[in-house]
This record gives structure tokens, sequence and C-alpha cells, in this order.
């Protein structure tokens, strides 16, 4: 046993003392509560769709003539084929819901300010970044909401000025939707995105690791309580309860309310009622109020806002000399995010 | 002076050895930049589309066949639904009008709606006369009309010129 260590050792010459300082951060104690734990949970179900979206790959085709009858034999014919589909269904709505619920803890704790706005801005472009793995995702299936969801994508880029047209022929891969189009958002959605997102959460969780996580007091915490734990074991168990509870909730919802396979996409025929999926309610809707290229160009203004907030707050605070400032536009936001995605939801048009 | 000017040579010379010494650094930095460059700019250019052109010019019918105020259905060899209206009593092509089912606004299709006299986009709720005008929606918002396929006359025939580009072929 010893030799074997020493045989280790040799070859990877780090020391155990080296490894549990580089691993063990301390925690501060606010982490013991749930609440506080949803940064673990997209990235949890993050490796869900890995390796889910891996085993759906092996019998998916992404071709036009193809790609239907492919998800149709994952979903009714391949062996638990309907459970992976099901899980990788449900932890891309899941995932969704946590990263946003994560973004708004961050948003209503302040935890953006100096010195994490570029973690902040990290954090956006991983939205951004599961959003699009979302879209990509749901076009692949060749149903009629995947063939109109990314021609309306495409179009929206269209309206987008100076560079509109090119990035909806990268998108497309060519004038309108084509031959090429299903290949082009599976290499986005399989190769692209998960490789840019985890150059990405890299960097997200190396930021934390060099700046710390943000430390909350509670009034409710006793004074001489320490102000962290350790990393392993005590916050690695709660992250393995999560991820458990999180299996067993995917597996609930894929048997209970399975991925369901909707008629094939018919480029003559616009569905008389179609809508996204739930996450793109706000856009959708907001692209029912406005003109084309007003509604466009205000949603790239919201976003671009959204990137350089931590600086907008500053200045905001300075000048309104109103420290609840960020609040207050935080829940005006919240509400109006709230509004206009269950307007779209129970809307017939 | 003259220890001045030794200084200012003695300087000078620092510098031309301070810039031959970067040169290479800044010609293998411009070499590696130069070089990344062009490869990421075939990668770009074999990733932008081509450009392809699959137009065709197609007989539509006989005027004969669509009279004063009447419409006429077509569909492309690619499956493509398109309304042809005689809006003229003439018999040239202005007298026609093709409309596609394309909706100008985000490119959805749209449908008859023979109850409303009028074609509805079921994406974003855009509306539209029997002639393609926008009625309602975010094309009229944008005064976005229904695009219409150019059609030629030659002779008692009726040509339209339409893609034939398909997913399914």
């Amino acid at each position: 046993m010893i030799s074997i260590r020493h045989w280790f050792r040799e070859r990877i010459p780090i020391s155990g003392d080296v490894l549990r300082e580089l691993t063990n951060e301390p925690v501060p104690n606010h982490l013991k509560r749930w609440w506080f734990c949803l940064g673990g949970t997209p990235a949890y179900l993050f490796v869900v769709q890995i390796v889910t979206g891996i085993l759906l790959a092996f019998n998916y085709q992404a071709t036009p003539t193809a790609a239907y009858e492919s998800v149709r034999y994952i979903t009714e014919e391949a062996s638990y084929g309907w459970y992976f589909r099901g899980i990788h269904k449900w932890a891309a709505t899941l995932m969704i819901a946590a990263v946003i619920l994560h973004q708004m803890r961050v948003y209503f704790t302040a935890a953006y300010r100096k010195p994490r706005e570029l973690n902040w801005m990290i954090g956006m472009c991983l939205l951004l970044g599961t959003l699009g793995l979302g879209f990509t995702g749901y076009c692949l299936v060749f149903e009629q909401l995947s063939y109109w969801g990314a021609t309306v994508a495409a179009n929206i880029c269209d309206s987008v000025p100076w560079f509109g047209g090119f990035l909806k022929r990268m998108l497309l891969g060519g004038e309108s939707y084509n031959e090429h189009t299903l290949s082009r958002m599976f290499i986005l959605h399989a190769a692209v995105l998960p490789c840019v997102m985890i150059l990405l959460l890299f960097v997200h969780i190396s930021f934390i690791r060099l700046q710390g996580v943000t430390e909350f007091k509670f009034s409710d915490e006793p004074k001489d309580k320490p102000g962290f734990f350790s990393f392993f074991p005590d916050h690695l168990f709660t992250e393995v309860i999560i991820g458990l509870v999180l299996m067993l909730l995917l597996s609930f919802l894929a048997s209970v309310v399975p991925a369901h396979l909707g008629p094939k996409a018919d480029p003559f025929t616009t569905p008389e009622t179609i809508k996204p999926e739930w996450f793109f309610y706000v856009m959708f809707r907001w692209l029912k109020l406005f003109s084309g290229t007003f509604a466009v160009l205000s949603i790239g203004f919201i976003i671009f806002a959204m990137f350089i907030w931590p600086w907008l707050d500053a200045g905001l605070r300075r000048i309104t000399r109103n420290e609840e400032i960020s609040t207050w536009i935080g829940i005006v936001a919240v509400i109006a995010l709230i509004g206009l995605t269950v307007w779209e939801a129970l809307a017939a048009h | 002076m003259e220890a001045k000017n030794d200084s200012t040579n003695a300087r000078a010379t620092e510098d031309r050895r301070g810039f031959l010494t970067k040169l290479p650094t800044l010609g293998m930095a411009a070499g590696l930049a130069g070089g990344y460059g062009t490869f990421f700019g075939m990668a770009g250019s074999y990733l932008y589309p081509a450009a392809s052109n699959n137009k065709t010019w197609l007989l539509a019918t006989h005027l004969d066949n669509v009279g004063p105020g009447q419409a006429y259905p077509f569909r492309t060899p690619a499956g493509e639904q398109v309304v042809i209206a005689r809006v003229g009593s003439g018999a040239s092509a202005e007298d026609f009008i093709a409309l596609s089912s394309v909706c100008p606004h985000l490119g959805c299709r749209v449908h008859w709606e023979a109850q409303n006299d009028q074609f509805f986009c079921p994406c974003h709720n855009g509306t539209f006369s029997r002639d393609g005008a926008p009625t309602g929606g975010p094309p009229k918002d944008a005064n976005q009309a229904l695009i219409r396929y150019p059609l030629s006359v030659r002779g008692n025939l009726l040509f339209i010129e339409v893609d034939l580009t398909s997913l399914t072929t």
C-alpha cells in the first residue's frame, strides 16, 4: 500500500496538505441556508445535461429528413430513451429556473458589487449561454415549435441593424431554414455552447475561490459562533443531498410528465397557436407589443444594462443617495418578468 | 557641451539597441497574429454560408383563369402556397399580385381567415388585408406588407419567379 502511494507521489508531486489547501475553501455560515446554495444547483444540473446529452446523441441524427424520426425512436423504442430524454428536458427547465433564481439572489443581496463586478458579467454570459442551450435544444427535435422557433429567432437576429443579416445567415447556414440549419444547431448545442460554458464556469468558480464567497450575517445567529465552516466534508455533503433530491425530482418529473413529441415540422404551415418554451415567454410577449426593430433593440439594451449593472448601480446610488435603489428597480423588473410571462401563458394569442 | 553631446549619443545608441532587441519579439508577435488571424479568417469564411440562387421563372396559369377581383391558388414545386389575385382589368403583370404567405415581421406563415376577411399570422398576431397591406399587430406598426412574388406576362400566360429550394428534396 505504501509502495503504491509512493509510486503515485513520485508521478503526482502534490502533498495532501497542499491539495487540501487548494480544494478546502472556508465557506461562510450563511451557506448552511438552502436558499444560498442555488449556485451549485445549476452546476449539478449542467453535469446531468452533459451525461444525458451524450446518451441522447448516440441515437440522434441532425438532418431534416431523419431528426424527428430519431427523436421518436429515442422516445418510443430505445431502452430507457424516454427516461433520458425526460431527464434532459426537465433538467434544462430546472437549470434555467435555478440560474435565474441564483442571479436574483446575487442581485437582491448586492453580491455583485465591488470587487465582484467581473464575476457578475461572467454570470450574465452563463445566463445567456444557458438560454442559448435551451433554445438550440428545442430546435433539434424538429417538431413544429423547433422549426418556427428557429425561423423567428433568425429573423429577430435579422432585425438587428448593421450586422443582423450576417447573424441570421450564420445561424441558419443560409438565407432561410435549409438542410444545413439543423446540423448548425446541433453543433452549437452539443459542442460550442457546452465548451464555452465549461470555460466560463471554470473562470466563475475561480473568481469565487479567489475573492471568497460574499459573507452575510443574520440577526438570529449567535455572536460567538465561528463565521466559517469547511467545504470538505460539510458543504460537499449539502451539495450531495441537493444532487440526490434533484435526481429524485427529475426522475419523478420524467416519469409523470414525460417529454412529449409534437407534430413534425411543416415549413408551409405555422400552427394556429404557437408559443416558445416558458423561458422565452417574456421576449415573445414583448415582440407582440412592439414593432420588430424597436422590440429587438430594446431587448438588446436591457441585456446590455444587465451586463454593466454593477457600475450603473454604483452611479445610481451616488446620484440618488439611496442605498436601496437597486432593490426597488429589481422588484419592478421581477414584477415585469413575472407579469409578462403570466400574460403570455394565459393569452390564447 | 561635449559631455552633453556624449550623453545624448549614448542614449540614442541605447534606444537603437533597445529597439533592435525588441524587433525579433515584435516580428514574432506580428507573425503569430498574422498566422492565427489568417487561420480564423479562413474558419469564418468556411462557416459563412455561400450565397445560393435557386430561383426560376415558372408558368403560373393562363390569364383567363383569373378574372378581375378573383384569386388563384398556386403551389410552387418546393410546396409553398402562393395566392395570385387579379387587381386590375388589364392584361399586364401590374394587374396581378402574387402574395407570399411568409409574414414580413419574423417569418412565420400567415393563413387566410375568411370570417375576418384578412390574412392572420399566429406568431405575433399580425394581420393583413386581401391585397397584403398590414392592418394590425407588429407589421402595421412597422408598415410591413406581405412580400410579393415577381410576375411577368408573356402572351396570354402568367409567369412567376419562385425559389425551388426545399427541405425535403
